[in-house]
């Protein structure tokens, strides 16, 4: 060898590594944040624009709507009513639960993706071979999600300020968004620090927010609970009263709660292995092999962990709604001006049937949610390259997927017997005549929309399986936010008809429209099927 | 499960190719292993060999050309997949099942497995199957896919490097598998990067480069094709090597000490050299076969510029017919 040898050069050491690690983090965060940014701030400014149009000019007006939202049933389902005067007060209750629990659970869903989620892929092994340290990446991460968090709530605050409402509320209202969306990235983070697996660890976090939310129902429904509303960050939200008395108080202890959580996680970051957890270690256990013999039963066996926990939520969320039954129903009776009210408002509320047929059609977003879940959850496993080993055994795909949607199909009707079982058994120990029939009725009504939600999942399965959640929460969770902005705005007939909840029979106070059920389970099969051809076409691909 | 007709190929393709988009994976693949044989699957990183494997288990839909199973279409996965096993070569399993668990999903929805020989490769591979899977290493992956395959008896198991993970006992035991899998007459087709492993249980090889199919041999020919390196050093005078028959590269280096140190490849039988080396005072002599490793460096090599030379298209499309 006569060639000279090339002069040694010295390793490029970058001098920031860590900012390599946020550029990452950012990627990973940017897309959904921008979308979750747009639509709040979207649904503010359009419901606070169109507020001295709509709901000043009703008759009784706001103070009428003021009333009815006193009681506390309407309280119990969508807050206290503070302000409901001004477009920005208006604009809190009615799309500002709405979109602290879109902020708060995306926020959480997002924190465990990019931490637990990344680490289960084994990514995170590769990331921290680097210099930066574990606890380090992990805070990089939060921080990004925080900023995210933060420009969520800028959002909201800069609409409605253009929306011309009083900066101080829109900024006390921003700012408790930011804060449930940080409160919800400390617990995603906490939980994907204990956890050892991504699915579970979202679960979790998920639960906490659920069981936040139902704390703040409750505190807001009876007066003897008020109290619990300090443990909740909706319940914080809550009393911070954007737009009236703006209590800077509760905000700080949101605050507070959410940095909390944010240092434990990076701290338990410290104190745990790569790929491990602080709880659930692998341990040595019997095997059951129950279920294990056939596809279908195998889809059946993985669907039935999250469905316990999606019963969980959906059965202790519609037996407070049944609970407080009685108490509604009795006050619209007493007060028949406001039924009237409440039925332009967009709520059918003046008996219990009225009452639990409204309550029930929110049942098909946590159905949408449960599918598109479910939906992904295949996708997952075919990034992890599971289903080689399924798909090399005699299996078509399109057994695979029958099997998979068949077991989902199966839960969402559990989950929907669930809830009317659970209203039920929550108006019957109130003393309000909901018969089970009905409840099974009300419940079932909203199947089509929840097969809308399975079909838009499979599509996108088919032909952009990076886009499953989003493409199958799209008829249901898309839908219910369009039909509350289409209500509260007096939008064209033709946009409010885009929204599947559009064409909803407020079963069981009128009978089912069914032809529109009919319509929108063809629509969902078709959906599906054209899905099914993408699936069936399109290579299996890891990631 | 039906004895296979031997004279049916486990499997063959035909003008296979697979384009990802501007990428060519592989190119017009004409391939075919025959029933009972144990075949090796070579090829540098990014050649196309999982592309391959993928588009004969229809994980992955070819662009042109087709495949088949023991003449069964490879897109009928039902007919195609009751006679194959398979070890993917990244092992993903479900991180909450225990291996047992594993185990027994596999064997439920699989081409049929036989249960006793299962507990017999769990034994031998040293499986511990009552750990959730979420707690093996890359190696115990590697073995539940690897029992699940052995233990099915499908007349043909593909492989995809099964072995990467493995430490020198289980490939031991992977090697004794793959045996007994040809004794009971499975073909084995077998994609590696471990070239001892493919020597030691291979009888053909099919040489992949960037797409494209540039050899099928049987292992010894290809042995037989390439040179022993020798190298002898002698102390006092040096023979005349030049006219032995057989000898090429001869290289002559004065040692210290007086001594010479000759160098050279020979083809054939060493008798003439030996011949020619008596008369003198050899100190030491050393004789190399060269591995497979050294035949396929020397291949690529070789090789390197193959599509920038611009073989003619179809070339490579006779090879292995």
């Amino acid at each position: 060898m006569t060639t000279t040898a090339p002069a040694p050069t010295r390793p490029i050491l970058p001098t920031a590594p860590g900012r390599v690690v946020t550029r990452l983090a950012v990627r990973q965060v940017r897309r959904g944040a921008v979308v979750v940014a747009a639509l709040s701030a979207g649904m503010s400014a359009v419901v606070a624009a169109t507020y001295d149009g709509v709901i000043a000019g009703a008759p009784g007006g706001a103070a009428a709507l003021a009333a009815l939202a006193s009681n506390p049933a309407i309280r119990t389902l969508f807050g206290e009513p503070v302000a409901l005067d001004q477009a920005g007060g208006f604009t809190v209750w009615r799309v500002g639960t709405v979109l602290a629990v879109l902020v708060g659970i995306w926020a959480g869903l997002a924190t465990v993706r990019v931490l637990r989620g990344e680490e289960d892929t084994g990514r995170w092994e590769l990331l921290l071979a680097g210099r930066v340290p574990a606890p380090s990446a992990v805070a990089r991460h939060l921080a990004v999600l925080a900023g995210a968090a933060l420009a969520v709530g800028a959002g909201v605050a800069l609409a409605l300020l253009v929306s011309g409402t009083p900066a101080t509320g829109a900024v006390v209202h921003g700012a408790s968004l930011a804060l449930i969306g940080a409160f919800g990235i400390g617990v995603g983070a906490l939980a994907a620090q204990l956890w050892p697996d991504r699915g579970t660890a979202a679960g979790a976090t998920v639960a906490v927010l659920v069981a936040g939310l139902l704390a703040r129902m409750v505190g807001d429904g009876v007066e003897a609970l008020a109290w619990l509303r300090w443990l909740s960050p909706f319940g914080l939200a809550a009393l911070a009263r954007p737009y009236d008395a703006d209590r800077v108080l509760p905000l700080a202890v949101l605050a507070a709660a959410s940095i909390a959580l944010l240092l434990v996680a990076t701290t338990a970051a410290r104190h745990r292995d790569v790929r491990g957890g602080l709880l659930g270690g692998a341990r040595r256990r019997r095997s059951h092999s129950a279920l294990l013999g056939s596809v279908p039963t195998f889809a059946l066996r993985s669907t039935l962990r999250p469905l316990t926990a999606w019963t969980l939520g959906i059965a202790a969320f519609f037996l407070l709604v049944g609970l407080i039954a009685e108490s509604m129903t009795r006050f619209l009776r007493d007060n028949p001006a406001f039924a009237d009210l409440a039925r332009q408002a967009g709520f059918e509320l003046d008996a219990v049937q009225g009452y639990a047929a409204t309550l029930f059609t929110l049942l098909a977003v946590p159905l949408g949610g449960f599918a598109a879940s479910r939906t992904a959850a295949l996708v997952r496993a075919e990034r992890a390259r599971r289903l080689d080993l399924l798909l090399a055994a005699p299996l078509t795909r399109v057994r695979l997927l029958a099997a998979t949607t068949t077991a989902t199909a199966a839960g969402s009707l559990a989950l929907a017997a669930t809830a009317a079982l659970a209203v039920w058994a929550g108006s019957t120990a109130t003393g309000a005549p909901l018969g089970l029939g009905d409840a099974l009725a009300g419940a079932a009504n909203v199947l089509p929309v929840a097969a809308l939600g399975l079909g838009a999942a499979v599509l996108a399965l088919g032909w952009a399986p990076g886009a499953v959640v989003a493409v199958g929460m799209l008829p249901t969770a898309g839908g219910f936010l369009l039909t509350v902005v289409a209500d509260s705005v007096d939008a064209p007939d033709w946009v409010a008809a885009l929204s599947p909840f559009d064409h909803l029979a407020l079963v069981p106070s009128t009978p089912p429209d069914v032809p529109a059920a009919l319509a929108m389970t063809a629509i969902a099969v078709c959906i599906g099927l054209i899905g099914l051809v993408g699936y069936r076409r399109r290579d299996i691909r890891g990631d | 499960m039906p004895a296979p007709d031997p004279a049916v190929p486990a499997l063959r393709t035909e003008g296979l190719t697979k384009r990802y988009g501007r990428l060519l994976a592989l190119d017009s693949l004409d391939l075919s292993v025959p029933a009972g044989q144990v075949f090796g699957f070579l090829g540098p990183n990014g050649a196309g060999k999982s592309t391959t494997i993928r588009l004969l288990l229809g994980l992955a839909r070819p662009t042109a050309g087709r495949a088949w199973i023991f003449d069964g279409p490879a897109e009928d996965v039902v007919a195609a997949h009751t006679r194959l096993a398979h070890v993917p070569a990244d092992v993903a399993l479900w991180p909450r099942l225990t291996g047992a668990e594993v185990l027994d999903l596999l064997a439920g929805i699989g081409p049929g497995t036989d249960l006793a020989y299962r507990a017999e490769l769990v034994e031998r591979f040293a499986l511990d199957p009552s750990l959730p899977t979420r707690a093996y290493s890359t190696g115990n992956r590697q073995k539940v896919a690897l029992i699940a395959a052995f233990a099915t008896r499908a007349p043909l198991l593909v492989l995809d490097e099964p072995t990467s993970g493995l430490d020198p006992l289980m490939e031991q035991e992977f090697r004794a598998a793959v045996r007994e899998a040809r004794d009971r007459g499975q073909t084995i087709f077998l994609s590696s990067h471990q070239l001892a492993e493919v020597e030691a249980v291979c009888d053909r090889v099919a040489i992949l480069r960037a797409g494209r199919l540039v050899e099928v041999a049987d292992v010894a020919d290809l042995r037989a094709l390439h040179r022993t390196e020798v190298s002898a050093t002698l102390d006092g005078p040096v023979p005349d090597l030049s006219a032995v028959p057989g000898i090429t590269a001869l290289r002559t280096d004065e040692e210290p000490g007086g001594r010479t140190r000759l160098r050279f490849a020979l083809t054939g039988t060493p008798t003439a050299v030996l011949r020619a080396l008596a008369p003198a005072d050899v100190v030491a002599l050393r004789m190399r076969e060269p591995g497979l490793e050294e035949i396929f460096l020397d291949y690529y090599g070789e090789h390197r510029d193959v599509r920038a030379t611009a073989a003619p298209a179809g070339a490579d499309a006779q090879v292995g017919r």
